[in-house]
């Protein structure tokens, strides 16, 4: 049997997918690692998962901090902070501690995230075969295609993150760190992705990869009345703490309205709600899914996802990074309308979710995808290709 | 981020350069267009607005700019090209006045 490791970094949206591929490599009798720095991954995992930590705690946790610098950033501002602040800081960090989690697991493959570069970098200085994980799709379109000169900056960065680690310079200069050339896992499907998009050659998409149902968090189930329409409002963990515009609007948008919002905020930050609206710090949401009939999101991709899978449209409200990508995917495909986060207005959040909720193709277009996230077979998809990799010769 | 350019055909060029002032003016209308004018007042738009703080124009407004501009000025006004040469600090502090010149210089 195979030995594979899974290299993240400590964000609960690249974890989560990472999850029940593992799950599904055990069940066949290989052996499964995590690596990342600690403090918050080893919660993330299942009981019992080996996690072998790439950092001292001292310097894993102010990841959180700094991610909370970027909460007013937008654009291109948000890019170089989410590159410069973030992942190449998080890379050095992490390659040491990856390289010893590599020599005392001895895996046969890694799976890399496609934002924990440090374990690229082990894989390929060590010649090990690996996978990219790429939990959200944006940037398989090739983002940076009409700005060259970014373009050509991030890569040299890439480059020197590369030879700093002892890759030879020709070597570091071929590939990408970000897109193995062994392979890529899209947790998405071509139906949500756009056939018509541009992809790199050998990506695989094998549909969203979406954990077991975790237990019931305290949820007042008994608010949902069955006679009105339901709306979750979740702008993600992080965005939810510079949305209290966004929530304001929606506060007064939902008010007098015949339907019932759940909206995960800090109580705070969305107060006075009016009787139809339910404001809660955290939901279960996998389990509150399958009792709303739309999503209004930042266009997060598990979010995403998870709402689809369930034949749910969206309102999508993107803020930066891949969200904008995403969001537009949502409405190429039919299966949502887009708002505009900034400034966000009432009167245009209330028309856009009473569309979708009354205009039958964006559940029609939802159902579609969410047929192919099922076809496509999400985590058994996944460990497939990562057992064919280790049983190359 | 701009994307590829839309492929209309472009209005027949004015017979004097525009000024710096009337390009504004016709940038501001752009914008407007762009964005929603109930999310701006035409005062709030001046040579040193910035588009990514001050206007928070997202991805899709910019190549919904760029198609605008081409539609406006024509061939001569290569927005994407222009935005193609930049790094990312230049990107992050572009402002409007800078778009007007560009304009200006490739219409003069």
């Amino acid at each position: 049997m195979a030995r594979f490791l899974v290299v993240v970094p400590p964000l609960t949206g690249h974890v989560n997918p990472t999850l029940a591929v593992g799950a599904a490599l055990r069940d066949r009798g290989h052996e499964v690692a995590w690596a990342g720095p600690p403090g918050l991954l080893p919660s993330l995992l299942a009981p019992g998962a080996t996690f072998l930590p790439t950092n001292d705690l001292a310097i894993a946790d102010p990841i959180e901090a700094v991610r909370e610098r970027s909460l007013g950033l937008r654009g291109p501002a948000a890019l170089k902070f989410l590159w410069s602040d973030v992942l190449l800081p998080l890379a050095r960090g992490m390659v040491d501690g990856t390289d010893r989690a590599v020599e005392e697991f001895a895996p046969d493959v890694l799976l890399v995230d496609q934002q924990a570069l440090a374990g690229a970098v082990v894989a390929r200085r060590r010649g090990l075969p690996w996978l990219t994980s790429a939990t959200t799709s944006a940037e398989l379109t090739d983002p940076l295609a009409a700005l060259p000169q970014v373009d050509g900056w991030l890569r040299g960065e890439l480059q020197t993150l590369q030879v700093e680690a002892g890759i030879d310079p020709a070597e570091a200069a071929s590939g990408d760190l970000r897109f193995s050339e062994h392979g890529i896992l899209a947790f998405t499907t071509e139906a949500l992705y756009g056939t018509d998009q541009p992809r790199p050659a050998n990506v695989h998409f094998v549909g969203p990869s979406i954990g077991a149902r975790p237990p019931d968090d305290a949820f007042p189930w008994a608010w949902l009345s069955d006679d009105l329409p339901h709306v979750l409002v979740s702008l993600g963990t992080l965005n939810a703490e510079a949305g209290d515009r966004f929530f304001a609007a929606a506060l007064e948008a939902f008010a007098d309205e015949k339907l019932q919002a759940v909206v995960v905020a800090p109580p705070e930050l969305a107060p006075d709600p009016p009787p139809n609206v339910l404001v809660r710090a955290r939901v279960p949401q996998l389990v509150l899914l399958p009792r709303m009939d739309a999503v209004v999101s930042h266009a997060g991709h598990n979010t995403v996802c998870e709402s689809l899978a369930n034949g749910l449209p969206l309102v999508v409200a993107p803020i930066r990074d891949d969200q904008p990508i995403i969001a537009e995917q949502v409405v190429r495909a039919g299966a949502g309308v887009r708002v505009r986060f900034g400034r966000a207005r009432a009167a245009d959040l209330g028309a856009a979710v009473s569309e979708v909720l009354t205009d039958d193709r964006y559940r029609e277009a939802a159902a579609v995808i969410q047929r192919s996230f099922l076809a496509a077979g999400g985590p058994a998809t996944a460990a497939d290709v990562l057992e064919d990799l280790a049983c190359r010769p | 981020m701009p994307g590829p350019p839309s492929t209309e055909q472009a209005a027949a060029p004015a017979a004097a350069p525009p000024t710096s002032d009337e390009v504004l003016a016709q940038v501001r209308s752009l914008l407007v267009d762009v964005i929603g004018d109930d999310f701006l007042l035409d005062t709030e738009i001046e040579l040193d607005t910035s588009f990514n703080e001050d206007l928070e124009l997202e991805s899709i407004e910019f190549v919904a700019l760029s198609e605008r501009l081409l539609e406006r000025y024509g061939s001569q006004v290569d927005f994407v090209a222009w935005m193609a040469e930049m790094d990312l600090d230049e990107i992050i502090a572009l402002t409007v006045g800078e778009l007007v010149d560009f304009i200006v210089t490739s219409l003069s």
